[in-house]
């Protein structure tokens, strides 16, 4: 798990269009709270009588939306209409939001009969004809607010409800329930306690949108003539409707300031829904490596040159890639090792050109086969990307298609491509499948993804791989979603297709008990940079930076009797984004002195074993006088 | 594999469970068989390890433990009291007793509130809020799983990394003075040298408080590094169940031993995994009759069709079901200083 020691401790920030709603639901609200103390005059009060404000005068200093068929003055008019509007959407979804959200969260946390009992009243509910309702209850009891205030709260339960009993049902099934459950909770508590907080937000977004809903649905009913006693909004376009033509102001000045304000709620609700949208918290560290690098092989497969890729994110530029130098022999195996966040993954992904996020730069060369992946033509790229490449993912089950039949999964590539016909494809598919040791191949061809175990699942995708026979095999964590047996199969047959198709492999894993029997070399990445990098059984013999040491000591021994105290890294990997002058792992070093600090280590050692360490480890006398004597 | 049978079970134990059988219906009328028929028990300040792989029950067995899960059939007393039975307010006065330890640890903090009101939660809920006596113990557990920051408190889960919300967790399980925790794969969502700081935390716990403890995990070199006893499980069975020296040094059970072998490196002398065992693990809707692990086994014969074989004791302490358990001594390197 990355650790993500401290998000930024800056708020949530709330964008300018959710501050221009908040005002102008304010402006509203001051008038409907001082509407009586404010010089405006009766809204009832008709221009015939008075002599102020003209029929269909139009909008000036006298009346400033003009006045209407009858001589008002519809400023007063709109401003009258505030009261019943801010009511009506407050009332209606105050009761709504409230007796929704209970249903819901009771349903959703107690399911059983319960659920079932809700899910059949809310559909009831759905079904009613509201307008018919409204028609019949208003010849009955009259026109009255309060009437209105029932029959929308009603219907507005539904919506609430199920909301909250989907969020409910997920966070029900969250690790902190179980614990509270545990601990004693009651089921109340977990409701209020566990459960309730965290559907605040939401509900509170929906509120936002539903009190506009309510308003739009007063306007919709008094132009149907179902308004109520008081003047609305609604009633005003209705009223004004009729002589839009010749009096354009009587209907849209209405219309305009019920536009806005359903506008100003919507955009709240939006706001509100961003601020508890998951937050994305960065956890990417960094790092940066220095120097001495073995000067390109011609020949290698795979080659990388100072290569840096920095992802430009709205907290700041993130260094996961920093000037990184490997290269890959034919046939050769190198494993690429280290935690969560060090940039072994993004390493991985600035070969292929595949970057989940949109902002990406990449500086210096990867060349595989000779092709530069960064400047070439991008159909040159994408022929190399296709037929000299082969990537194997952590996930086998996110990495197929599961609506797809494996077989067609499997001949796909070599069809894009154009490196085999339809029919040899077909050939090829199934020996791919008796390579990767599936039995029964014939069967497995025509089934999908989800009839196959995870450890045959991850045989397809390796399969999948080696389609067009690629020369270099790119493996991200390829057992890491297995078991420990399953692993053990998957980490031989790679082995074995290695040294059949003399194909090279990059073996990007955080567990270095993999990479030590499979690779022949290993590069440790830290903050983003290789730190150390040499023959497989030299490190582990004899590691020299002091970050490998510490990663190899931490690891769990069976040679080591159990409850046998572990060497820890203190700390926390840096960060990407700003990342330490000096050695990007002094902080933690327990053999950091001055130079660390200040001053970035370059590349130490020979063209087979280098590091960057200001106090490498030692070597183990045995190992120094006998030379590298094998495994 | 597999084998039924209590006879491994000691008196006058803190925690005792007996045949726990679990199932989950599933569509078409079928029975997931999750658990079936484990046994086990746990003494005052063990530390029982549970290995295996994916889907052979070990979760299932902690959340029944802890009646997170209905159990089917079975037993599981706590200090002699069966809680299988108990419902609603009973069982709601012991959960207090035992707690759990989860794989997530993020997902384990509830986001919305602060780490004082997370780990101070147990003590609100058995009103035990008020005093100086609360505050100050929340402030001790926090110091003890190394958080001792003084603003630790006021700060919600998305500010901690990994490994410091599972310490967070491991203070929230502690303030409730639980008489066995159960900790479900705590270190998998953990980088290594992450992983090593909780494990040293858990000994030292341990250590201080007395902990008894269930520790379920795949990885079993982490396993060794906590255990007092380890029991492996396969599909819903218990294959192995004895000392964690006596099991590492000498695995007796197949399955166990190709568990080990599986280990990157091998380096316990065993056969290559692939000669140890073969072809996939079986639905746990229909198992296998008989021994579980005979469809893979190298050495199964008729009778592991017909016959499951009981927990039998090889050595003092140490328990394995198997019709041919296969004797294996770890070679002894010059280098290894074994100092249990």
């Amino acid at each position: 798990m990355a650790p993500a020691e401290r998000a930024s401790p800056r708020g949530p920030r709330l964008g300018l269009a959710v501050w221009l709603s908040l005002g102008w639901i304010g402006l509203l609200v001051f008038f409907a709270v001082f509407e009586g103390l404010l010089p405006i005059r009766e809204p009832e009060a008709l221009g015939i009588r008075t002599g102020e404000v003209e029929k269909y005068e139009d909008p000036g200093w006298n009346a400033l939306f003009g006045g209407d068929s009858r001589g008002r003055d519809l400023f007063a008019l709109v401003v009258a209409g505030i009261r019943p509007a801010l009511i009506l959407g407050v009332t209606v979804t105050a009761i709504a939001a409230f007796l929704g959200t209970l249903l819901g969260l009771v349903s959703g946390y107690l399911r059983g009969t319960v659920d079932a009992v809700t899910a059949v009243v809310i559909d009831i509910v759905l079904a009613f004809p509201v307008l018919v309702l409204i028609i019949a209850v208003r010849a009955t009891y009259g026109n009255s607010l309060w009437i209105f205030i029932v029959l929308f709260s009603l219907t507005g339960i539904p919506g609430y409800a199920r909301i909250v009993r989907g969020a409910t049902f997920s966070l029900a099934e969250r690790e902190f329930v179980d614990a509270a459950v545990s601990m004693g909770a009651t089921r109340w508590r977990v409701i209020w306690k566990e459960l309730a907080p965290n559907i605040a937000l939401p509900v509170l977004s929906f509120a936002a949108i539903g009190f506009a809903i309510v308003i739009i649905a007063e306007g919709g009913l008094a132009f149907l003539g179902l308004s109520i006693d008081q003047p609305t909004w609604g009633q005003l376009i209705s009223q004004g409707a009729s002589d839009i033509q010749r009096h354009w102001h009587v209907a849209i000045i209405p219309a305009t300031v019920m536009a806005v304000t359903i506008l100003a709620f919507n955009l709240l609700g939006d706001g509100l829904r961003e601020l508890f949208a998951p937050k994305e918290i960065l956890t990417q560290r960094r790092l940066h490596a220095a120097g001495r690098h073995a000067p390109g092989d011609r020949n290698a497969v795979l080659d990388i040159d100072h290569l840096s890729t920095t992802l430009h994110t709205p907290n700041g530029d993130v260094h996961a890639v920093d000037d990184v130098s490997l290269s890959v022999a034919p046939g050769e195996a190198v494993g690429i090792v280290g935690e969560s966040g060090s940039g072994k993954t993004m390493l991985l992904r600035s070969i292929v050109g595949a970057f989940a996020l949109g902002d990406v730069t990449r500086s210096g060369t990867i060349a595989v086969e000779g092709v530069d992946m960064i400047r070439s033509e991008p159909s040159t790229i994408s022929a190399t990307l296709g037929t000299r490449i082969g990537m194997v993912s952590q996930n086998p089950l996110t990495a197929l298609n599961p609506v797809r039949r494996i077989e067609h999964q499997i001949i796909e590539p070599m069809l894009v491509h154009g490196t085999a016909t339809k029919s040899e494809a077909r050939a090829r598919a199934l020996e791919l499948m008796e390579a990767v040791g599936i039995p029964a191949p014939e069967r497995r061809l025509r089934e999908y993804p989800h009839q196959l175990s995870g450890g045959m699942r991850q045989r397809v995708t390796i399969a999948i791989a080696l389609a067009n026979d690629p020369s270099l095999l790119l493996a991200d964590e390829p057992t890491t979603a297995l078991d420990v047996t399953v692993q053990d199969q998957i980490l031989r047959l790679l082995a074995q297709l290695r040294t059949e198709r003399n194909m090279a492999l990059v073996l990007v894993t955080h567990d270095l008990a993999v990479v030590k029997g499979f690779t022949d070399r290993v590069a440790i990445v830290y903050g983003g940079e290789i730190v150390e990098e040499g023959p497989t059984d030299r490190i582990f013999q004899a590691p020299r930076h002091r970050y490998t040491l510490a990663l190899m000591q931490s690891m769990p021994d069976l040679d080591l009797p159990s409850h046998s105290e572990l060497t820890t890294i203190e700390g926390a990997p840096p960060s990407l984004i700003d990342r330490p002058i000096g050695c990007r792992f002094a902080a933690r070093c327990p053999a950091a002195a001055d130079p660390c600090m200040d001053e970035h280590p370059t590349m130490a050692g020979d063209e087979s074993h280098r590091w960057a360490c200001h106090f490498p480890a030692d070597v183990p006398a045995a190992i120094e006088q006998g030379g590298s004597d094998g495994r | 594999m597999a084998g039924s049978g209590s006879d491994h079970l000691r008196d006058e134990v803190v925690l005792r469970v007996e045949d726990l059988v679990v199932q989950f219906p599933a569509p078409h009328g079928e029975t997931v068989h999750a658990v079936s028929g484990v046994s086990f028990d746990l003494d005052g300040g063990e530390t029982l390890g549970i290995v295996g792989e994916s889907g052979c029950g070990k979760t299932t067995v902690g959340r029944a433990v802890m009646q997170l899960e209905p159990a089917t059939d079975g037993r599981v007393e706590l200090h002699g009291d069966d809680l299988t039975s108990l419902r609603g307010e009973r069982l709601r006065q012991v959960r207090r007793d035992m707690q759990m330890i989860f794989q997530d640890p993020v997902s384990s903090i509830n986001p919305s509130r602060r780490i004082r009101d997370v780990v101070r939660e147990g003590l609100d809920m058995w009103a035990e809020k008020d005093g100086p006596r609360s505050a100050q113990l929340v402030d001790e557990i926090l110091v003890a799983v190394g958080l001792g920051g003084d603003d630790v408190g006021e700060r919600r889960a998305h500010e901690f990394s990994g490994g410091q919300c599972q310490r967070i967790c491991i203070a929230r399980a502690l303030v409730m003075d639980p008489k066995v925790l159960i900790l479900d794969e705590p270190v998998s969502a953990l980088d290594v040298s992450v992983q090593a700081q909780i494990l040293n935390l858990l000994e030292q716990l341990k250590q201080r408080f007395g902990l008894t403890m269930v520790f379920i995990s795949h990885d079993l070199a982490v396993v060794k590094n906590v255990s007092d006893r380890v029991l492996v499980m396969y599909l819903g069975k218990v294959c192995e169940i004895a000392q964690t020296d006596q099991l590492f040094d000498a695995p007796t059970h197949p399955y166990t031993q190709a568990l080990l072998a599986s280990i990157p490196g091998n380096r316990l002398g065993l056969p290559p995994a692939d000669e140890l065992i073969s072809g996939e693990l079986p639905s746990p809707l229909d198992p296998p009759s008989g021994c579980r692990f005979r469809t893979r086994c190298p050495h199964a014969d008729e009778r592991c069709a017909s016959d499951e074989p009981a927990l039998v004791e090889h050595q003092p302490g140490h328990w394995v079901a198997c019709h041919h358990p296969q004797a294996h001594l770890r070679p002894r390197g010059d280098d290894q200083a074994e100092a249990s």
